[in-house]
Formats: C-alpha cells, sequence, structure tokens
C-alpha cells in the first residue's frame, strides 16, 4: 500500500515587506482575508506564511485538500472541445482536459492565495519590478526530459509572442511584451541558473502572478510551443489522453511509464460530453453518465440537490454586461449612456436574469472579492428621470436595438434590461443571434451583453475591456483620466491609497455610464457523495490530479 | 436496366457535384469563414488576426481553386513560413515531411478531407457516426414498418368500421406529432424522477429507485439496453409509422372493394382467408415505395432525435458541423446524405418493377 500521508508541503518567502504592510493593513481591518491572501502570495509569500503573518492556520483554510483513496474512475460531465495551442486556448474546459498532462507554474484556490505547481517559490522585488522564479526541481516531462528553467523562459517567451493569431497571453504579459516588435522585450527573460529564472518589468506591475495561473498559460515542453498538445502528448502531469472524440467525449489514463513528480490518484478521469443543454446534462445524471458537473446552471441547482447529489457553491467576480458601444450614435452622448443605467435596477437582473443566483453590483466592474474594491454606488435607479435624461439628449424617439447571444441567463438577463428600458419609456428592439455566430462581432455592436470571466485582481477586467483602445473594448470607452488612474493602479500601492485611486476609477465607470454590470454570478457544481476535492473553482478550474474517491 | 442505372448513377455523381458546390460556395462566405477562424483560432480575434488566420490556414485563395483542392483535381495549397522556413499545407499532416507529401488530396484521392471542428480526419469520424445512425435506423424500422403495416391491414380491412376509425385516429396523431415534442413528452413521463410516471412506480414499490427508461441514450452507444434504447427508437418510429399505416389502409381499403375479392366473398371464401391470401399481395406494393421513401427521410429525422437523446450518430455530427460551419465534414455529410437518397429511390424503382408486372413492360 503506498503512503498517501504525505502531503506536499508549500515553498516560497517566508516574509516580504509589503507583505508585511499589508498584513498590518488586514489587522487594523482595511484589508479583507481574501484580499490580504491574493496579495501577499502574489509577491511570492506562501500561503502558510501569508496565513502566519496574520495569525490564522491554513489547516482551516478554504483552500485545504483532502487526500483521497488511491485508484477509481470519475466521470466528468464537461464539454469536450478541440485543443489548440495553450495560448490561444478560449474555453477553461480545453484546459481542464489537459491539466491531466500540461501543468501550470502557479495555481489560483478558492481561498484567494496562489500556491506553486511547477514553481517551487518566487519572490517579487519591493517595487513589484523584478520577479524571481523558483522552478521546482525533479520534475521530468513524460518523453524523459527534465524540466527546467529554460522550459520556463521559453515558455514566457512564447505566451509574450502577441504575432501569434488568438494568443490572449500576450495582453497577460503586459510590459513584458515590447510595443514595436510584439515579442518579448530584450533582457526582460533571463534565466539565471538551471533552476531559477528572472522575469523585469519597465514599471511595476503586480498581475504578473495572476496572468501565469490563469488557463492558457499551460507550461508546454521548449521544443513544442505553438504546438497543439493533443498532437504530442508531451508534459508533465500524471496522465496522458487515451481517448478524444470532440463533442462526445475524453479519457485520460494514469501514464504508465512515467514518474509523477506529485501525488495523483485517479486511475482514469473520463469527460461526458452531453451537449450545451442543461436539461440534457440533467436527463443524464438520471441516466447515471456521470458523476460531477462541471457547471450546474438555473432552475437545474435546485434539481441536482433534489437528486441527492453534493452542492458546492463559489462566489465569483463572473458577470454581464450590457454595454453600449461609444463609438456609435446616440451612445457617445453620456446622457444617453446615464439614462440606460438609471432606467435599470440591478436586483430585477439578478432575479430574472439568473434565479437571484449572485450579488448585485454596481455597474463599475469591480467586485467586493477583489482586493482594491472600493464601495461606489451606481447611479440611482430612477426610470423618470432616465426618460426626462433620454428627451433632454434629444433621443427620446431613438429605436434601441439590444443584442445578446441565444443562451439562459445572458439572454434573460438582457431580456430583463429591455423590459425595465422599455417601462422607463424607450422604444427597444430585441435581437437574438446564435452562439455560433455572436462571436464575429462581439466587440463591435452598438448596445449588447457579453459575459466575463472571474478574474483575481479588479485591474485585470480594466485592462482588458475599458482601456483605450484595447481589442477587447467592447464598450469603445477611450478616456484619458481612466487610463492614467489604470496605470497608476498597476504598481503596488499603500492599501487605502489604492483604493483612493480605484475609487476614483469606479467613479468615471459610472458616472460616463460605460456599461450595466448587474450582479456576480454564484457558480454551482454538483457531484455524487464520496468524492473528494471536486468543489466548485471560481475559475471553473478542475484539476484531475487532485480528484478521487473518499479513503 | 443496365442503361438505366448506369444514368442513374450519373444523375447521383451530378447531384453530388452540384450539391456540394452549394454548400462549399456557402459555408466559405467570409463571414462563415470569420466565423470558422474565431472557433479554430479565439472567440475574441481581432480582424487582422482573422485575415492573418485564414491566409495562414488555406483559406486565402479563391472559392474555385479550393473547391478544386477538395475534389482532388487542383494541387493542395502550401505555405511557408517566410521565418522559421516551415512548410505547411493541405497535404501534408503534422509530423510529416512535406518532400514526402502528394500533391493533391481530395475526393478524387479517397482523402475526404479534415475536419476542423474535431481536429480529425472526416474519414475517421464519419464511418463510426454512420454506423450509430445505422443501429437506430435499424431498431426503428424493426419497430415501424411490422406495426405499420399491421394497423394499416386491421384498418383498411373493413372501412369505416370501429377498429377503423380509432386506428386512423391513431395514426393521424402519431404522424402529426413530430419527433420534438413526442421525445420531450417521453422523457417527461416516462424519464424523469421527479415527474410522470417514474415517481409514482417508485412510491408503489414497483421500482426500486431512478427511473422506469433512461432520457439519455449516450450509453447505448457503447451497450443498447431496452432500458437505454426504447425511447430515441420510439420516438423515432411512432412519426414514421402513422403514415405508413394511412397509406397501407388506403391501399387495403381500396382493394378490400376490387372485384375479384367480391367474387370471392360471395363464393363463400372466409373474411380470414380474403384478407391474407387475396388481398394482402396487392394492397403492400403503394406502402413499399412509401417504406423506401422513409430512409432518406430518417437520416435527416435522427436529427432531431440524436440531439435530444445526445446519441453522437450522423444526424447529430450533421448540426455540429453545421453550427461549428466544419466545411468538409459538413461536404461530406452531404455527400452521403445524396448518396443514400439515391440509392434508395433506385431500389424503390427496381422493386417496384419486380412488385408490379404491368410497369414491367413500359
Amino acid at each position: 500500500m503506498k503512503d498517501f500521508t504525505h502531503v506536499q508541503t508549500q515553498k516560497g518567502l517566508t516574509s516580504h515587506p509589503v507583505a508585511e504592510m499589508y498584513a498590518r493593513e488586514h489587522k487594523e481591518g482595511k484589508l479583507d482575508r481574501r484580499e490580504f491572501l491574493v496579495r501577499s502570495t502574489a509577491l511570492g509569500l506562501s500561503a502558510a506564511a501569508a496565513y502566519s503573518l496574520i495569525g490564522a492556520t491554513p489547516a482551516a483554510a478554504d483552500g485545504h485538500r483532502a487526500v483521497p483513496a488511491a485508484g477509481g474512475t470519475l466521470r466528468i460531465q464537461q464539454e469536450v472541445r478541440a485543443l489548440k495551442d495553450p495560448r490561444t486556448y478560449d474555453w477553461s474546459q480545453m484546459a481542464n482536459v489537459t491539466r491531466g498532462f500540461l501543468e501550470y507554474l502557479i495555481q489560483y484556490n478558492a481561498d484567494g492565495s496562489f500556491e506553486g505547481v511547477l514553481l517551487d517559490s518566487w519572490e517579487a522585488n519591493e517595487d513589484a519590478t523584478v520577479y524571481t522564479l523558483n522552478v521546482r526541481q525533479g520534475v521530468s516531462f513524460n518523453n524523459g526530459d527534465p524540466f527546467t528553467a529554460e522550459d520556463v523562459a521559453a515558455n514566457f517567451i512564447g505566451w509574450c509572442d502577441s504575432t501569434v493569431e488568438g494568443n490572449s497571453m500576450a495582453t497577460r504579459m503586459g510590459g513584458l511584451v515590447d510595443p514595436d516588435t510584439g515579442v518579448a522585450r530584450e533582457g526582460a527573460i533571463e534565466v539565471v541558473d538551471e533552476y531559477t529564472v528572472r522575469v523585469t518589468y519597465p514599471a511595476p506591475d503586480i498581475t504578473l502572478v495572476p496572468g501565469i495561473a490563469d488557463y492558457p498559460s499551460a507550461v508546454q515542453h521548449r521544443d513544442l510551443i505553438g504546438t497543439n498538445p493533443a498532437d504530442h502528448g508531451v508534459g508533465t502531469g500524471a496522465y496522458e489522453i487515451t481517448s478524444y472524440e470532440v463533442g462526445v467525449g475524453a479519457t485520460l489514463t494514469r501514464k504508465a511509464d512515467h514518474e509523477y513528480w506529485g501525488e495523483a490518484y485517479l486511475d482514469e478521469v473520463q469527460f461526458v460530453d452531453l451537449g450545451q443543454d442543461p436539461a440534457a446534462w440533467f436527463a443524464g445524471a438520471e441516466a447515471d453518465e456521470f458523476d460531477m458537473t462541471y457547471e450546474t446552471v438555473g432552475e437545474f441547482v435546485d434539481l441536482f440537490a433534489a437528486i441527492g447529489w453534493t452542492q458546492s457553491e463559489v462566489t465569483t467576480a463572473a458577470t454581464v454586461v450590457i454595454r453600449p458601444n461609444q463609438n456609435n450614435a446616440p451612445y457617445d452622448d453620456v446622457r444617453v449612456r446615464q439614462a440606460i443605467a438609471m432606467a435599470c435596477d440591478n436586483q430585477v437582473m439578478l432575479d430574472l436574469g439568473i434565479n437571484g443566483q449572485g450579488v448585485t453590483a454596481q455597474n463599475h466592474h469591480v467586485c467586493p472579492i477583489h482586493p482594491e474594491y472600493a464601495d461606489v454606488p451606481a447611479l440611482a435607479f430612477d426610470p423618470a428621470a432616465a426618460q426626462a435624461l433620454l428627451e433632454e439628449s434629444g433621443n427620446a424617439d431613438f429605436e434601441f436595438e439590444l443584442i445578446s447571444i441565444d443562451d439562459d441567463y445572458r439572454k434573460n438577463t438582457t431580456d430583463a434590461v429591455a423590459a425595465q428600458l422599455r417601462d422607463a419609456g424607450f422604444n427597444v428592439t430585441r435581437t437574438i443571434i446564435p452562439g455560433s455566430t455572436f462571436w464575429n462581432d462581439w466587440a463591435n455592436y452598438p448596445f449588447s451583453s457579453t459575459n466575463w470571466n472571474h478574474r483575481e485582481l479588479g485591474v485585470q477586467v480594466l485592462n482588458l475591456a475599458y482601456r483605450s483602445g484595447v481589442p477587447w473594448n467592447e464598450s469603445g470607452f477611450a478616456n484619458e483620466e481612466f487610463d492614467a488612474l489604470l496605470d497608476q493602479a498597476n504598481g503596488i500601492q499603500d492599501a487605502d491609497a489604492r483604493r483612493e485611486v480605484m475609487a476614483q476609477i469606479e467613479t468615471i465607470m459610472v458616472n460616463e455610464g460605460v456599461t450595466i454590470q448587474p450582479y456576480w454570478r454564484s457558480l454551482f457544481r454538483h457531484y455524487k457523495a464520496g468524492i473528494v476535492n471536486a468543489d466548485m473553482h471560481p475559475k471553473f478550474e478542475i484539476n484531475v490530479h487532485y480528484l478521487g474517491f473518499e479513503a | 436496366m443496365g442503361a438505366f442505372i448506369l444514368r442513374r448513377f450519373g444523375v447521383m455523381i451530378l447531384t453530388a457535384l452540384c450539391l456540394t458546390f452549394v454548400v462549399f460556395f456557402l459555408t466559405n462566405l467570409f463571414p462563415n469563414l470569420e466565423k470558422l477562424a474565431k472557433t479554430q483560432g479565439n472567440a475574441r480575434m481581432t480582424d487582422e488576426e482573422v485575415v492573418s488566420w485564414l491566409d495562414r490556414n488555406g483559406y486565402g485563395g479563391s472559392m474555385i481553386s479550393r473547391y478544386g483542392e477538395w475534389l482532388g483535381v487542383v494541387p493542395g495549397w502550401t505555405r511557408v513560413d517566410e521565418e522559421t522556413g516551415e512548410i505547411t499545407g493541405r497535404c501534408i499532416d503534422f509530423g510529416m515531411d512535406p518532400a514526402d507529401a502528394p500533391a493533391r488530396c481530395g475526393l478524387l484521392q479517397g482523402d475526404l478531407g479534415f475536419s476542423t471542428v474535431s481536429d480529425d480526419e472526416v474519414s475517421n469520424i464519419i464511418g463510426g457516426r454512420l454506423q450509430l445512425t445505422g443501429i437506430l435506423m435499424f431498431w426503428a424500422f424493426a419497430l415501424m414498418v411490422p406495426a405499420a403495416l399491421l394497423v394499416g391491414v386491421l384498418a383498411g380491412m373493413r372501412e369505416g368500421s370501429r377498429l377503423d376509425r380509432s386506428l386512423s385516429t391513431m395514426s393521424i396523431a402519431s404522424t402529426a406529432t413530430p419527433e420534438y415534442v413526442s421525445g420531450v413528452i417521453f422523457i417527461v413521463f416516462l424519464a424523469s424522477s421527479q415527474a410522470g410516471l417514474s415517481p409514482l412506480l417508485v412510491e408503489w414499490g414497483w421500482l426500486d429507485s431512478g427511473t422506469l427508461f433512461l432520457g439519455s441514450a449516450r450509453s447505448a452507444m457503447d451497450d443498447i439496453t431496452f432500458w437505454n434504447f426504447t425511447l430515441p427508437v420510439v420516438t423515432i418510429a411512432l412519426y414514421g409509422m402513422g403514415y405508413i399505416a394511412r397509406m397501407t389502409r388506403a391501399s387495403m381499403a381500396e382493394v378490400m372493394t376490387a372485384q375479384y375479392i367480391r367474387t370471392a366473398r360471395l363464393k363463400g371464401v372466409s373474411f380470414r382467408k380474403i384478407v391474407l391470401r387475396h388481398a394482402l399481395r396487392n394492397a403492400l406494393i403503394a406502402p413499399f415505395t412509401v417504406i423506401m421513401l422513409q430512409f432518406p427521410w430518417l437520416l435527416t429525422g435522427v436529427v432531431i432525435v440524436e440531439t435530444l437523446f445526445n446519441y453522437n450518430g450522423f444526424g447529430w455530427t450533421l448540426v455540429q458541423a453545421a453550427s461549428n460551419n466544419d466545411i468538409e465534414l459538413l461536404l461530406s455529410c452531404s455527400i452521403v446524405a445524396v448518396f443514400v437518397v439515391l440509392v434508395t429511390q433506385l431500389i424503390s424503382d427496381i422493386g417496384y418493377v419486380f412488385l408490379n408486372p404491368r410497369i414491367r413492360i413500359a
């Protein structure tokens, strides 16, 4: 019998001057625990050290994992999509399958802490411009090659390559990418020795760690960057793909001749693709075709609970925005945008859109669980004032066309917006576009809704979606003051000062009526009794190495 | 007969060419290519990235030449990466030496192409899918045809009788209920632990737990059981059954009024013998054509049932290919569909000749 009592010890800094400042702020009540954890572990502190700085014990943390028994087959209901170059992954589902053999440098835990996977530890200097990454030793790829700093550096260079179409990692690498050449800055990534990599930013940047913990940052072999992992199957994880049929299912099996550096429990993991209709998932559950859902949505949350499955819930910064695009008339008029925001009650969208499964938001796209959240209220709900403002702008007769994708919650929420706008006296036409063609033009629709996934820091989405001229800027928002404040916020600041900047940023978002961002979604997952470490992750991550059945 | 069959094959090839060109034309319109680039590359690509992706993956040339490449009459595209010097091309697979790759690879060379969504050769996908649909169709036919003929003959024996009226009503109801209605009703009524019959049966102790039938036929892809395959089979069979039964009834009713039947009755032959010995053969000529017509209908009719019950057969593949703009998979699906339609028409024409001697002369 193999000994499974050994639990991976987390390495990392035991302290950092800025982290100590955060710890003080936490004790003074300026930072909540999650916020403290995100920030201090992003600097390179181990979760254990971070907890000890604030006098808590990691055993009590949400991210603590149980040790399952060895063996067994687990079936997970999840879409099986065609794989491609991991940098261009646009669905977490792809990463959940390849995570069985393509691991990550760092992972994000549900409690807000970051934990090293292929990195043993990392540390940031005081102003967050230089990061030293210590690569885990004793890790090898399943083709026998050792995993070293060279692989890490090669992956960084690959991530920074913005000339690759669809490489979303380049946006996450921020200042490491040279805007002139579109590839990594000269000297930004250095191999110090066999197990150390140094990353140098031209300006302070705290988004490095969250960026490389995101699902498109799967670590490939240095010679295989830019290839489809399904073609070669080379990785550091314990599993290999033994069958793969897009839209049907996939099987991961423990690779026999590969010595995995960590622990893996299941013998086999099957992904079962039952399409996109939650009713089909439920029928599949009743027909005993799988043991665990990827995500449970809407009324099916209650149904899965009714048939006795264990429910796991997590509050996230995943959301929907219903935004006018300011490059189109009349949405270039701030009064029209404000009128739209004032005509809508976010609570109604929460109730009608997602069955009340979440918390209301304030239209500025920064979530209370984000470290830098400042409580800036949305414009007051006032349909009469909205109508007056619309008339003042001279657009009372304008025919608003509100576009959404054809799917459950996004469609329902957009319907709720349209209904409220009509109640306030707007002329509204609703257009619903099927999912297969919706994304062709998603950033250019004059007035439409889009979903955004959870990100660890408030500045991340703001950088991606609201900075002037960035590719994902769907609201057409361009505001120099906002950009400048965001630059300022991207560096490390004292908590109070940083929150002040954030409050200004959020106020601009609200006053400019940039978007209706009505609620933060709670995510649900259901699984059968006896399955361990299967809890819902705020970023939909499934790590098959941790899964197993109760000992 | 030989010339007739040959002519039929000529028409078949021509039809397939026209149809595939129409499909090719529609799937290669720019918005569709843009959609393809975004599903293959990244859903949130910029416009420049889309153009560069299309160019890099061989969608840059003219539509006619690409259709030629797919047919195999024009050499496949190749492209040399300016930076790395790496050669990629239509006929060069991953890890293959470009020098070894054939110049043309299309339908004429027996290469059905590459499915972009499944990231696999179309030939690898289509075979297994067709087999699954074949099994579903076989069982649907095995249930539908005998049941329909029986209902039709029983109803047509005595036109206007109580039996005729009730069976006719049933047939009309079943034909008037499309699969997406009957399938959902079956699932709710028979395959849900929360609604319909199953909770009642559990309450009465007739069922241990769970449901009477399974509302998902996914497990039937590996292992067909009565529980997981009944609902999809019945759903398909029911819709086609009413139509065949109505045709059989009409044909039977007509035969029963024929002179020779009246003669037989006057001679005192028993009703049973009249039906079985004299009426039946003549009454089956018309339904035969209708039954053959059900094949092509079934092939596309299974789309709804396969999607509803999550049975990943040909119909399901067709939907996936269409919704994902999977060009070459969709083209192969249309070829299969043309083939099935025309071959069943051929069989029905030939079969009709054998069943009805009067046509043989013409």
